[in-house]
């Protein structure tokens, strides 16, 4: 094909020229003129083809490359540098024991070995080919020339090299013109401006300082030394969102943000205290007294499923009730569990103050206690079960405020609460074991109580004491324990019908002596005629701390002056010789007025 | 310049004495250019452009979905007690399956002088490095914090003091599948780079100019480059041939080395890498029947290509049955109860329905290549090709999931559930590996121009020879 194409050009013009460039248009004549070249003595010779020519490097002398070295040094490396980490780091450094196989164990250590392997390898190949090559190099004087484009298409270019000890321009496209090449032309400088855009270096300036920003931050937030919380991309689980007790979730099917406590299991910690402890009853004597109350009061402090076995008649009932009242919690939507909630303290607020409407204040009784007990059965199933104990029916709470109705009516009439409780057993559960009441008045109240607070008293008790008294019964029973607190006050006000006074604390039935301290914490617990139950509210250290601090209000109302400290026995002695001086005084004055006026 | 091929595009019927052609038509070193070139210069196709739109919302999708992922956690899956390996692995390990027909064709082929991968071995490696992209994605996510997925890596931490566990396939994984997408990188690119120069020589806009210039390195099709250039493709094609291999092999230890039944086996590694060039290359036909009729490449990836691919995807299906059968003989074999319920559930328990699908796909489908009818018509093999897409994807399915939701402890069986999330990440993995795949198809050359002309030259000569 070379033959018909005219004599060779060439072009010239005052630039450095590099070397001579021809063109071929096939793969044979290319081959042939590398040979004649090299064979006239030219060694820095190079073709440019679109893609490799076989033979090519025997045609133009090229010698083997050094690369597989290098890729066999990249691999040995990669494959030191694997058994080295995995020797140090799970053999020597960070020691794992897998079934009892040596730390350095090799055969383990193979795949990622022969993946470090490759990897190196690949990457040696990789980079030093290009290193080899001298690339990457933009700039190249090969590509001055726009005919040079077609060296990655279609064409074919032989180059003579000014540096080689042969290279004449004149001989060189001489020779290229004799072996057949169709354009001859000399490789010169590229007179493009050799100066980078300066907007492109501002451009990469503006990067590379954007890019040290994160670096810059986190170095700086390694070293600073700040009170404020850490700053989280990722929450993780260093926030997690709890919800307050009484609070709705979607995690459980209930809705209820509060678990319960697993049936048959108490918490860690509830151990601490012992049956008599919640219960008031000195229950090694009351088993001798009555088996079957005694047994039933420890399954029902256990759990709601060992009543099952330990009474079935009674149990079975209550457990029935319970489940319906769990079924009934579950069941709840949310918006009806926020109106029966927001009843509750209306409907408190109702039973203490007004109590007109009698109907209308029972009913609204009933839907507290039941929310009582749809709320804090599952959840706190020792003080539920208590309650239901010791009101002996066996009870739900829920049933307590339909009792108190109904016993109502005697105990308005008599303060003692014996007689009322008596007439349970026989009005409302015949088939409850009788012995489960604290029966007294006309039958002896032959429950076991226990006669001296298991709490050790001290000052710290008695002040807690007088603390959640003073929240939780002075409101009824008043400040000093006389029954005359503000709800009794308004009551007797507004001549509230339905209104059972509260017990005067200082009555002589409610000493020590008449009415043990087990006697009183169960009152407290599980309430009396009007007064409700307040098990699920304070907790049973704080019904015993109550308990002996009652025991104090009535000491202080009944005392002798033998009882007082003797260091101030004289102070009160002066005290109350100037009252009685005093009023000893007066009353001498206001009869001598008297006798004035009447004289 | 030209080969006359006596029957027109068909160079699938042997002719004794002579080496079918590969290159068709009237092919020139610069139709070839033009051919290859005109595909990322001319405007994009109606096509083109609604594939892509397509692709990218679904691809959006999988990154929503992703986001959501991380902000709520990984109970959006399916994965409950007691599969807790659902649809991501199973994903993970059906696109890293995916990846390997590409390291095969562009590797293995290579060093058994296998001519005719020249046309389809790079659109076959970009299909692994996005199907590599793909897997990547899943355990990456499937870690649950998927923000601390670093900590896999061995680096001194100062807050961990502690290094990886060496003996874990996990993490054999970890390193697997990172040095397969390195050197698959690695491979992909530096094939493309005399073809970059190329798109460089030819591009008229500077920006474009200087894009291609930069990628291509400076490459000037020198001799002496292209020989150190052929030496370290072919030490590449060395080292990922028994690298593909090894990453299968790796990620079937992820289920062979645990004591689970239906994964404690060791006809896994072979089982597993079979089954992955099977389903790399149905998907290498998915992707090249369209794209040939779409860019008008026919001349270059010829019905010889397709017909040889078929006949692998034959091969490698029967190796596939062959392992399914071999897992029941060894099941009934061994003798362990747990091994024989497990496979007996594999077919006929709950589950009964995603084993068939794999049965019909993976061991039925292909048979049809033994006719010569279907190896040689686009059609029926893009048919068969997504119906073994489809059997691999649930060989994974059958794998992971019968075998974790049955195991040992009955009382603990399940049955799995898959949730819209899982749903709509395997869909979107798809938006995105094609998202990839049509951005590739525009902007990349989609055929190795080199080889390719490389091909032509011996084609000519040994035609030039024969005249003689």
């Amino acid at each position: 094909m070379s033959e018909t194409k005219p004599a060779p050009q060439t072009i010239t013009d005052g630039k450095t020229v590099h070397g001579v460039v021809a063109e071929f248009s096939d793969v044979d004549s290319l081959l042939a003129a590398c040979e004649r070249v090299r064979d006239a003595g030219y060694t820095k010779a190079d073709a440019f083809t679109p893609f490799p020519v076989h033979g090519i490097d025997k045609a133009l002398g090229i010698k083997p490359t050094v690369l597989p070295w290098i890729a066999l040094a990249a691999g040995g490396l990669g494959t030191c540098t694997a058994l080295a980490m995995q020797i140090w780091m799970n053999g020597i450094d960070y020691q794992y024991i897998i079934s009892g196989k040596p730390y350095i164990s090799l055969p383990a250590f193979i795949p990622v070995s022969f993946e470090l392997t490759i990897l190196f390898a690949s990457f040696g190949t990789f980079f030093g080919m290009w290193a080899l090559n001298g690339l990457p190099k933009f700039s190249n004087p090969m590509f001055t020339s726009p005919r040079f484009d077609r060296a990655t298409d279609d064409t074919f270019f032989l180059y003579l090299d000014a540096k080689d000890q042969r290279f004449d321009e004149d001989g060189a496209k001489a020779l290229l013109g004799d072996l057949g090449g169709e354009y001859i032309e000399p490789v010169v400088d590229d007179d493009s401006s050799k100066k980078i855009p300066t907007g492109l270096l501002v451009g990469l300036a503006v990067v590379i300082a954007l890019s040290l920003i994160p670096a810059l931050a986190v170095a700086r937030m390694r070293v600073t030394k700040s009170s404020s919380p850490r700053f989280h991309i990722f929450p993780d689980m260093d926030f997690s969102p709890a919800k307050d007790a009484q609070q709705i979730s979607t995690l459980f099917a209930d809705g209820r943000a509060m678990r319960p406590n697993v049936p048959g299991t108490v918490s860690r910690g509830d151990l601490d205290w012992d049956v008599d402890f919640h219960t008031g009853i000195d229950m090694e004597k009351l088993a001798q007294i009555d088996a079957p109350r005694a047994r039933q009061l420890v399954a029902m402090m256990q759990s709601d499923v060992e009543v099952d076995q330990a009474d079935g008649q009674v149990a079975g009932e209550e457990a029935e009730e319970a489940t319906e009242a769990v079924e009934e919690t579950t069941e709840t939507e949310e918006p009806k569990a926020e109106d029966a909630k927001s009843e509750e303290p209306a409907a408190e607020e109702a039973e203490m103050k007004e109590e007109a409407a009698e109907e209308e204040s029972s009913q609204e009784t009933e839907t507290a206690s039941e929310e009582d007990a749809s709320q804090e059965e599952p959840a706190e199933v020792e003080p539920a079960t208590e309650e239901a104990t010791v009101e002996g029916s066996g009870e739900e709470s829920e049933e307590m405020a339909a009792e108190e109705e109904t016993t109502e009516e005697p105990a308005a009439e008599e303060s003692e609460p014996a007689p009322a409780e008596s007439e349970e057993p026989e009005t409302k559960k015949p088939e409850a074991p009788a012995a489960l009441a604290p029966a007294s008045g006309p039958t002896v109240d032959t429950t076991p109580w226990l006669t001296e607070n298991p709490l050790a008293i001290d000052q710290a008790v008695l002040e807690r004491g007088q603390q959640q008294f003073n929240i939780y019964c002075s409101v009824c029973h008043g400040m000093n324990g006389r029954g005359n607190g503000l709800v009794n006050q308004r009551a007797q006000r507004i001549l509230a019908t339905t209104w059972t006074p509260p017990s005067n604390l200082h009555d002589e039935t409610l000493y020590q002596d008449a009415y043990p301290d087990g006697k009183l914490f169960s009152t407290i617990s599980n309430g009396i005629r009007k007064m409700p139950g307040y098990a699920s509210q304070i907790r049973a250290k704080d019904r015993w701390a109550i308990v002996s601090y009652v025991r104090a209000l009535q000491a202080s109302q009944n005392a002798s002056l033998e009882d007082v400290p003797a260091a101030q026995r004289k102070a009160i002695e002066k005290e109350q010789s100037d009252v009685k001086a005093a009023l000893e005084k007066a009353a001498a004055e206001a009869e001598a007025k008297a006798q004035q006026s009447a004289t | 310049m030209s080969l006359a091929v006596p029957n027109g595009l068909d160079n699938s019927v042997e002719r004794p004495g002579t080496r079918a052609p590969l290159v068709l038509g009237d092919s020139s070193y610069h139709s070839i250019t033009e051919a290859v070139c005109k595909v990322a210069e001319t405007p994009p196709s109606k096509l083109w452009v609604f594939s892509f739109i397509v692709a990218v919302h679904l691809a959006t999708m999988l990154g929503l979905c992703i986001a959501y992922l991380f902000y709520t956690g990984v109970g959006v899956w399916g994965n409950r007690n007691p599969v807790f390996w659902g649809w991501p692995i199973v994903n993970f390990v059906f696109w890293v399956g995916i990846g390997h027909a590409g390291t095969l064709i562009s590797a293995i082929l290579y060093l058994f002088r296998q001519e005719w991968r020249t046309s389809i071995n790079r659109t076959a490696e970009a299909m692994t490095i996005f199907a590599v992209v793909c897997a990547g994605t899943f355990p990456g996510i499937h870690v649950g914090r998927a923000w601390l997925a670093f900590w896999l890596a061995p680096y001194p931490s100062l807050n961990l003091w502690m290094w990886p566990q060496f003996r874990s396939p996990l993490l054999w994984d970890v390193f697997a599948v990172s040095t397969y997408a390195t050197v698959s990188l690695l491979f992909w690119y530096m094939g493309m780079v005399p073809d970059l120069a190329t798109f460089r020589d030819r591009s008229k806009h500077p920006l474009r100019r200087a894009v291609y210039g930069v990628l291509s390195l400076g490459w000037s099709g020198s001799s002496r480059h292209w020989m150190r250039y052929e030496k370290a493709y072919a030490l590449l094609a060395a080292f990922a041939a028994p690298l593909v291999l090894s990453v299968h092999t790796i990620v079937s230890f992820d289920f062979a080395v645990s004591q689970v039944p239906g994964w404690h086996t060791t006809i896994f590694p072979p089982y597993f890498v079979a089954g992955a060039i099977f389903s790399g290359f149905a998907m290498v036909i998915t992707l090249m029947v369209p794209a040939r009729a779409i860019f008008n490449i026919e001349k270059l990836i010829t019905i010889r290509h397709l017909e040889n691919m078929c006949k692998i995807i034959l091969t490698t299906g029967m190796i596939v049955g062959l392992a399914y059968g071999t897992e029941f003989f060894i099941a009934w074999y061994g003798q362990v109860t747990e091994e024989k319920f497990a496979f007996i559930n594999r077919a006929f328990g709950p589950y009964w329905w995603a084993y068939w699908t794999m049965i019909s796909c993976n061991v039925i489908s292909p048979n049809i290549f033994w006719w010569k009818k279907a190896r040689t018509t686009p059609w029926i093999m893009f048919v068969v090709s997504i119906f073994v897409n489809i059997g691999m994807w649930f060989e994974r399915f059958v794998i992971t999931i019968t075998s974790l939701s049955r195991d040992y402890l009955p009382s603990a069986w399940a049955y799995f559930e898959p949730t819209w999330v899982d749903w709509a990440m395997l869909v979107g993995s798809f938006g995105l590996f094609f998202t990839l795949f049509l951005l590739f198809c525009r902007l990349m050359p989609i055929i190795n121009m080199a080889e390719t002309k490389a091909t032509l030259a011996k084609e000519l000569h040994m035609a030039h020879k024969d005249a003689h």
